[in-house]
């Protein structure tokens, strides 16, 4: 029997992970690791699959799936800087203002930035353009730390936002930010937290953006933060 | 990278920053000279661990503030 299908080699199979025919972005790892190290993975990850049936423990994916991820970021140079500022905190946690910002795509609820001029756009459709928001401004949502849990949206092209879907606190930790304050390890908290798309224009963010982010901030006298790229 | 360029921007503003990444990002993390991250060993996209895990999110960001208070000089980079 003739198989019409056209051939597909193995690194092409790995690479359609990333934003191709499998798009799968908790496996675009996959684009980055040789021919070799992606096929040992998903060899081992097979094993593993089996294990965990047998002994009802998951653990061990997880640990597979890590271990691929951090093979496949670990080579990934894309800024380089040899020094950096450095601001030494003087006083206690317990009497500075806090903020948290995150890149996780987080939004309030009818407060959609609307990327790319579009209204509406899912999550399948913000990864297909993820090349486009490479280019883009990007756009900071205020969300109050207050705020319900069903009243708060994500959206992100370079991330699978599966977990953050179930519970936004995965990636933008708003609610843990709140605990802290009740408990004094931080002294207060300004009233909105900030999100945000990472997948923008670096460009754009340096010369453009982050200076009017600094004086949102500044004018709210916050005096320390929790950030979180994902 | 966008969250350390907007870390090192605010940084230089005396707005002190500790950030929470996956252990995959340690590289990236390295290469930019950031002031304070705590590496957690967690999957992409749950950098703060599993879904409704409250108490271990807690202790994560515990340890930030701790890390945030006690890091002396920029590039202090540690693992949860």
């Amino acid at each position: 029997m003739e198989n019409d299908q056209p051939q597909e080699s193995f690194e092409a199979f790995t690479k359609s992970f990333f934003y191709g025919t499998r798009s799968d972005l908790s496996f675009k790892f996959l684009s980055d690791l040789t021919p070799h190290d992606a096929s040992t993975f998903l060899q081992h990850l097979f094993s593993d699959l089996v294990d965990a049936i047998d002994d009802n423990d998951i653990e061990k994916i997880k640990k597979r799936l890590l271990s691929g991820q951090l093979k496949g970021y670990e080579n990934q140079k894309n800024f380089d800087y040899d020094d950096g500022p450095f601001h030494l905190l003087t006083k206690p946690a317990s009497s500075l203002n806090f903020t948290l910002l995150t890149s996780s795509g987080h939004f309030v609820l009818g407060q959609d930035p609307q990327p790319l001029g579009v209204e509406g756009m899912t999550q399948k459709e913000a990864e297909k353009r993820i090349f486009d928001f490479l280019k883009e401004k990007p756009q900071l949502s205020e969300i109050p730390f207050e705020i319900q849990h069903d009243q708060l949206m994500v959206r992100h092209g370079g991330y699978d936002t599966r977990a953050a879907q179930k519970d936004a606190n995965v990636s933008f930790p708003y609610q843990g930010m709140t605990v802290l304050k009740q408990q004094g390890k931080i002294n207060s908290l300004t009233p909105n937290a900030y999100s945000f798309v990472g997948a923008c224009s670096q460009v754009r963010l340096l010369k453009q953006t982050l200076s009017g982010w600094i004086e949102k901030l500044k004018q709210q006298n916050v005096d320390a933060m929790v950030m979180v790229p994902v | 990278m966008s969250v350390g360029h907007a870390a090192r921007e605010f940084e230089a503003a005396g707005i002190a920053t500790v950030i929470i990444a996956v252990k995959s990002f340690e590289t990236r993390m390295k290469m930019m000279s950031l002031p304070r991250v705590l590496l957690t060993p967690h999957l992409l996209g749950r950098p703060m661990g599993n879904p409704f895990d409250e108490t271990g999110r807690i202790s994560i960001l515990n340890r930030a503030i701790d890390l945030l208070e006690t890091a002396k000089n920029n590039g202090t980079i540690v693992d949860y």
